[in-house]
């Protein structure tokens, strides 16, 4: 088996389970299981059903990078880092605003020009975008201390939903593929939902190119990565109706195809399918089904995010969608959907279901519906 | 696994940062008293388990915990325009592990050296989230007398910087045994019990957790008992159920209530000899993949007869392979049998009161054989005294000490910090610890009729003064002393208690003296009457060059 590998696989074709299935395999060595949310952290412990050997450790990426990236070795940065207790802030868009122009137009700090501002808020908590940048930096003035740290201590390095990780964090896994370390990653390019702003590294591998990073810059003996997209090439959990819209999503991907084992069949199960629903409905549909409900944001539990959803499994979901995805269900017509990640985040929510995708949609005023979609009625109270 | 390094900072007697480096296998930590070297065993045990004088830290946090010179120094500077931060006790633990992986956890520059290693570090500082209060108090216009200690808390973080560290985690236990008398009034001593805690598997503890829970509910069923909590019901004395039960309301309440016994005696009521070598047992049988046991013993010889303490010594001798002992002693007896090249001399610098250490490390493995063997010498009082006269014998010393009283006012070289001690014929091996501590030592010997041979043994040796007759025909102590005082006789006979016709001449009385030496020496030392001393002997008293 290569010693650095790359896992990429449809949603619900098991990545996760793969993933701790492998880590389970590893007696008397220390592994580290890593994902970027706290969700999916959670999702990865509960397959261990309340019993994670003594000998793994499930820690979310920022939790890892502040305990091993930054803190062992902070001072070689700076010496008045030596006794600060350094915490961590997740931040969106770019950190270090020194100030404002009259226009709205923020002015950076510079690295050179002010280390702690840079790095840093008031109070010593690291950017979130500037975390990665900071171990890699912290790396080459200890001469691999860092890293080589972190790989005596995990002979297993295990990254689940890898395709979040960009800028500099694709350094770090380039670092991890050099050390000695054994390193699993596993993603889905079509799920990057969660686009903290990584500043300006590899900007041309975001939007789940992590495949292309590694082919075009890891590529040496030393960082070799095996990429693997036969392993896991079923889905487990979407249905064939299911898998034929959510690949039709992102057509330049190998489409995803429905397990038939007779455990994932459940032709008996009835209402399977993609529906729209009348917002007039919705009452009705919800009192039936019982779906989840994702919304693109600001939701309120139960009701979840489109992002927040992922690594998540139901058997129905109800999606309110955003304008610009209206008009894809209307015509079928991509280009209507520009943003990358609103197609990311519009394919998790859709590949949640098991059963049944409904999308909440005034339906009546515009005949014209994508192929596929059929309209759901309330036959009750037709009657 | 062992400690290779240890820092103490502000702790007790140790003002500023006192650094030692330690042995991976035996440590005899050896100094004056007030040097500090039960500290030190006592830091370390802190440090690796938040325990001290038997108890947690957070009952028995004062100020006292803190060197009263960095106490002081800090309130009085709340009187001046610079007020000092509260002070703070750091403990820093240096390890050495061979679990690669075990020691990258630890690893990091967290330390106070910023060193790349692995190890903890533990802290009694100033809470920071009493600031606000803190600042309400030093703004207040009460003077502060002694250290606010209430805002104080402690902290454990490994060199990586990582705060979420409980001594559980800390891979080196250490089975500490005190030679303090303070025994915990109800369960177990808390080492005992940690000790067995650590012995036990996970398993064996559940077993006894489900014994206990047994017990509990046996307890409750009990008729008589049944009949008085109903009783206690019938009272009304409250509205809510009140009743007697066992108390289980920790997570291991069995450690707390379970007392150890041997020979059906409780563990905290047996001799302290016994239980030192218990817990030394205990200690040093510990036996878990990736934890090492570490073994602090202070001041062995304080509760053990010689055949107890011989035992301990040849049970840690033994079994200690591989195992970290840290011992502190006053006893040569126990210093010579666990090996003088392990020996580590604490001392205060008389004008700074910083305290420095000497290590024996590069002894002749010879000598150190040597008085392993013969354990009886005491070489610690030649390692502690300021000022060594070494003798042959306990004749030797009961004159050399006489000589010194006359000239000294009646006062005992003792008292003046100047130790006469008998060597036998070991000079030479003595000779060899004084000079690691580069200390000027005073030899008296006999000159066995071969002076030359003598001076030329010598000779090599720098720092000594060496004290011989010349006068090849007195070749023993008696035949001096009878020489010096070849005009007075009179005197020497009286001491002695003989007959003028039967001991006419030196010679004679110098036989009697000869034959029954240690006695004839002893006699001289307590009478009133002032005899005369040889020339070599004034000189090691400080009187005369030695000169015939």
């Amino acid at each position: 088996m290569a010693k650095n590998k790359l896992l990429l696989a449809a949603a619900g074709s098991g990545k996760t389970s793969f993933l701790v299935n492998d880590a389970r395999k590893v007696k008397d060595k220390r592994v580290l299981i890593t994902t970027y949310t706290e969700e999916n952290a959670k999702e990865i412990k509960s397959k261990f059903r309340g019993k994670v050997p003594a000998n793994i450790t499930i820690q979310t990426w920022f939790s890892f990078l502040l305990e091993h990236g930054v803190r062992p070795f902070q001072d070689q940065m700076h010496i008045d880092l030596h006794d600060v207790r350094i915490g961590f802030l997740l931040f969106s868009g770019l950190s270090g605003v020194k100030y404002r122009r009259k226009d709205g137009t923020p002015v950076y700090w510079g690295e050179n020009q002010n280390f702690f501002k840079y790095y840093f808020t008031d109070d010593y908590r690291i950017y979130s975008d500037k975390i990665s940048k900071f171990i890699i930096k912290c790396n080459e003035i200890t001469n691999g201390a860092v890293i080589d740290r972190i790989s005596r201590i995990y002979q297993y390095i295990f990254v689940d939903e890898v395709q979040d990780l960009a800028g500099w964090d694709l350094e770090i896994l380039k670092l991890l593929f050099e050390s000695s370390s054994n390193v699993v990653l596993a993603g889905d390019p079509r799920q990057v939902t969660y686009l903290t702003n990584h500043g300006y590294k590899h900007t041309n591998y975001r939007d789940g190119k992590i495949k292309n990073f590694i082919e075009e810059k890891c590529n040496s003996r030393r960082t070799r990565c095996e990429i693997d997209e036969e392993t896991l090439s079923v889905s487990h959990r979407n249905n064939a109706y299911i898998c034929e819209f959510s690949s039709a999503i992102f057509p330049d991907y190998e489409k995803a195809l429905p397990c038939d084992c007779p455990d994932c069949r459940r032709d008996h199960i009835e209402h399977q399918g993609i529906f729209a629903v009348h917002p007039r409905n919705v009452a009705d549909y919800c009192a039936l089904y019982k779906p989840q409900i994702l919304r693109y944001k600001m939701a309120k539990p139960p009701e979840m995010n489109y992002g927040e959803s992922k690594g998540s499994t139901f058997d129905r979901v109800l999606i309110y969608p955003t304008e610009d995805i209206v008009d894809y269900l209307r015509t079928g017509n991509l280009e209507y959907i520009q943003a990358f990640h609103t197609r990311a985040k519009l394919y998790v929510a859709v590949t949640r279901a098991r059963y049944s995708v409904a999308f909440v949609l005034d339906y009546e005023s515009d005949a014209q519906l994508m192929t596929g979609i059929s309209r759901w009625q309330n036959s009750i109270r037709s009657v | 696994m062992y400690i290779r390094k240890v820092i103490i900072k502000n702790y007790k007697c140790f003002y500023g940062s006192f650094e030692l480096e330690l042995n991976k296998g035996m440590n005899i930590i050896v100094g004056p008293n007030e040097a500090g070297k039960s500290t030190i065993l006592e830091a370390i045990n802190l440090a690796l388990s938040g325990i001290i004088h038997g108890k947690y830290l957070q009952y028995e946090l004062t100020q006292f915990l803190f060197n009263n010179r960095a106490v002081c120094e800090y309130l009085a500077s709340l009187k001046s325009e610079h007020p000092l931060d509260p002070p703070e006790i750091l403990i820093e633990l240096f390890f050495e592990i061979e679990d690669e992986s075990l020691a990258a956890r630890f690893e990091g520059t967290g330390n106070s050296l910023r060193e790349k290693a692995s190890g903890v570090q533990f802290r009694v500082k100033f809470n920071d989230r009493y600031q606000e209060h803190y600042s309400i108090m030093l703004g207040s216009n009460d003077d502060i007398n002694s250290l606010p200690i209430e805002f104080y808390d402690y902290y454990w973080s490994t060199f990586a910087r990582n705060t979420d560290i409980t001594p559980r985690q800390i891979p080196i236990k250490a089975a500490f045994i005190d030679s303090s008398n303070n025994r915990l009034r109800s369960g177990s001593d808390v080492y005992i019990s940690k000790m067995i805690h650590d012995y036990l598997t996970d398993e064996q503890k559940i077993q006894i957790s489900q014994s206990y829970r047994k017990l509990k509910e046996n307890f409750i069923a009990d008729a008589p008992i049944d009949r008085i909590n109903n009783l206690l019901e019938q009272e009304k004395l409250s509205n809510k159920k009140i009743e007697l039960s066992v108390d289980m309301s920790t997570r291991d309440a069995w450690e707390s209530s379970i007392t150890t016994y041997l020979d059906e005696i409780p563990f905290s009521n047996i001799g302290r000899g016994e239980q030192c070598l218990i817990k030394t047992k205990l200690a040093l049988r510990h036996r878990k993949a990736l934890e090492a046991s570490l073994l602090l013993l202070e001041e062995p010889e304080n509760h053990l007869s010689y055949g107890k303490l011989n035992e301990l010594l040849r049970y840690i001798e033994e079994n200690s392979c591989g195992k970290q002992v840290i011992v502190s002693t006053h006893s040569s007896f126990v210093a010579n049998k666990l090996g003088l090249e392990n020996l580590i001399l604490i001392n205060v610098c008389n004008d700074t009161g910083e305290r420095r250490k000497t290590r024996f490390g590069d002894l002749k493995e010879d000598t150190c054989r040597f008085f392993a063997k013969l354990a009886g010498y005491d070489t610690l009082r030649l390692i502690l005294c300021d000022r060594p006269i070494l003798v042959e014998g306990p004749s030797d010393e009961l004159i050399v000490q006489k000589a010194y009283m006359k000239y000294h006012n009646g006062r005992l070289p003792i008292q003046d910090n100047i130790d006469v001690i008998s060597v036998g014929t070991s000079f030479l091996r003595f000779l060899e610890i004084a000079q690691k501590l580069e200390k000027h030592v005073v030899i008296v010997t006999d000159n066995d009729r071969k002076y030359n041979e003598i001076q030329e043994k010598y000779s090599s040796i720098n720092n000594i003064t060496l004290c011989v007759s010349k006068d090849e025909k007195a070749y023993t102590l008696e035949l001096q002393v009878a020489r010096a005082n070849r005009r007075n006789l009179g005197h020497l006979r009286s001491i002695l208690g003989i007959p003028t016709d039967k001991y006419q001449d030196e010679s004679a009385i110098a036989e009697y003296m000869f034959k029954n030496k240690v006695e004839s020496a002893w006699k001289i030392f307590e009478s009133d009457i002032d005899i005369e001393f040889p020339q070599y002997i004034l000189k090691a008293v400080g009187v005369g060059n030695g000169e015939e």
